[in-house]
């Protein structure tokens, strides 16, 4: 491609971005300055895929799978397979979403904060795009079923005690906002 | 000038009254002072090329000067209003902010730069010179608000309707630019440099209808692009402008030294879970 077709391709790519981050829908320019405040952080789902994942263990369990492969005509035998592995797939886009909301709470905090440091917030986006990386990676190898439910396990362990430290975090939060506004109503 | 083109200039020039019109009915110059001085340079600039044009005729130097003046004018003024619109509504958040211009003043350093570099190298004729300098400035003004837009987005700090609709209409004209320049400047650099030549003064003649051609086709796209804009601008004015939204209470800097660092640990342990899920 000659030094015309390159420029050409790289306005229309860059006009195409530009317009995707303009789209009034767009995910992550939920809030608005105008309405951004503390409160915004209350309205934040919290974590809460983590909790459905005693019944997700027993829907995939190993006995689950023997009883399967021994009792069912192999062809529905083939399709309980795939479907357990889907339910499992959209079970870590929930954790997918867990993270997310933990890592907008990151970014929510920064934005409110009078100050921010660009070592954290640099190691925040890296961290992000990491777990892209690795998510599409993981849910690559549950599609192709080579993901033990033991290692699910442990993950799901972990996102569980990032919801706790989320609800903490908000009530901090709270804590220090009101504190904030009492001291300036005194003031 | 061609019919088409001479009635599209006109078109052009209603255009830039009515929206001239509703920025100062609207007030714009109290939210976004520089936005509504670009408007009105651009319609100063319009006036007076075409003004120039009536009294020295279309192909004088004059002319081409005041030509390729307003249209560096008008990329100084709307790289103003470009950065403009990254303080509005951004300052408030003095953390970000702090952050934030630091990135985009390097940015357009690098980017001014290569601005420059590039203009350097090439012929000394005024319109290849002004085409590459309008080209690398408007494909840099589409860096920065793409830029500016990723901040804006990942902090969930979202544009406000006008200063959106300006951002798009300053995107749409700038990316038309750098396609349009990028194709002209190919052309009157390649097949039509005799054009500038004295040497080649032989060939001026045949040469008149191509040249022509190929400035009316270009003009015509982008008085049709600019026009469009234009209307984009005036709809977003339709109603009153808003005033500047009040600065968000800000959290005690100590939630940030005590939360941040911890959301991080307990986002790279998971990343560390991923990771240790994809070992064989």
């Amino acid at each position: 491609m000659n030094d015309v077709g390159i420029a050409i391709l790289l306005a229309i790519v860059l006009f195409g971005i530009l317009l995707w981050l303009l789209l009034p829908g767009h995910k992550s320019s939920g809030a608005a300055a105008a309405s951004f405040s503390p409160e915004t952080i209350h309205a934040l789902p919290t974590a809460k895929h983590y909790g459905y994942f005693p019944q997700i263990r027993q829907a995939l369990s190993a006995a689950d799978t023997r009883y399967l492969l021994k009792n069912a005509p192999p062809q529905v035998a083939r399709q309980a397979l795939r479907e357990r592995r889907a339910v499992a797939r959209r079970f870590l886009q929930g954790l997918h979403e867990d993270f997310s909301n933990l890592a907008r709470l990151g970014r929510m905090i920064a934005a409110l904060s009078p100050e921010v440091s660009r070592r954290q917030e640099t190691e925040r986006l890296m961290l992000s795009l990491n777990f892209q990386i690795l998510y599409a990676l993981v849910w690559l190898r549950l599609s192709t079923g080579n993901l033990p439910l033991r290692q699910l396990e442990h993950l799901t362990g972990l996102v569980g005690r990032l919801a706790t430290r989320m609800d903490e975090a908000m009530t901090q939060i709270s804590a220090l906002s009101a504190g904030q506004l009492s001291g300036r109503i005194n003031a | 000038m061609n019919h088409l083109e001479s009635l599209l200039s006109q078109s052009a020039l209603s255009c830039e009254i009515i929206l001239c019109l509703f920025v100062f009915t609207r007030k714009v110059q109290r939210v976004l002072p520089l936005f509504a001085i670009y408007t009105y340079v651009v319609f100063i600039g319009s006036t007076g090329v075409w003004l120039t044009y009536e009294y020295f005729g279309i192909s004088s130097y004059i002319s081409t000067y005041a030509y390729w003046g307003s249209i560096l004018l008008n990329a100084a003024v709307r790289s103003l209003a470009i950065a403009e619109l990254c303080r509005h509504g951004l300052r408030s958040f003095r953390g970000i902010w702090a952050l934030v211009w630091r990135v985009l003043v390097v940015l357009s350093v690098l980017l001014l730069a290569r601005v420059a570099m590039d203009a350097w190298g090439q012929p000394n004729k005024i319109a290849i010179y002004g085409m590459t300098m309008d080209r690398d400035l408007a494909l840099a003004s589409i860096v920065i608000l793409a830029v500016l837009l990723l901040f804006r987005n990942y902090y969930g700090i979202a544009l406000e309707p006008l200063q959106r609709a300006i951002a798009f209409g300053i995107g749409l004209i700038c990316a038309v630019d750098v396609i349009g320049n990028t194709i002209l400047r190919k052309i009157l650099t390649g097949y039509l440099f005799s054009w500038y030549l004295s040497s080649q003064k032989a060939l001026w003649p045949s040469l008149r209808p191509q040249v022509q051609y190929v400035n009316d086709m270009w003009s015509t796209v982008h008085l049709f692009v600019f026009m469009f804009t234009m209307g984009i601008w005036c709809y977003a004015l339709r109603r009153p402008v808003l005033a500047p939204s009040e600065s968000p209470v800000l959290l005690p800097t100590e939630v940030y030294q005590e939360l941040s660092p911890a959301i991080n640990l307990r986002l790279a342990t998971f990343n560390d879970r991923l990771v240790e899920l994809l070992k064989p």
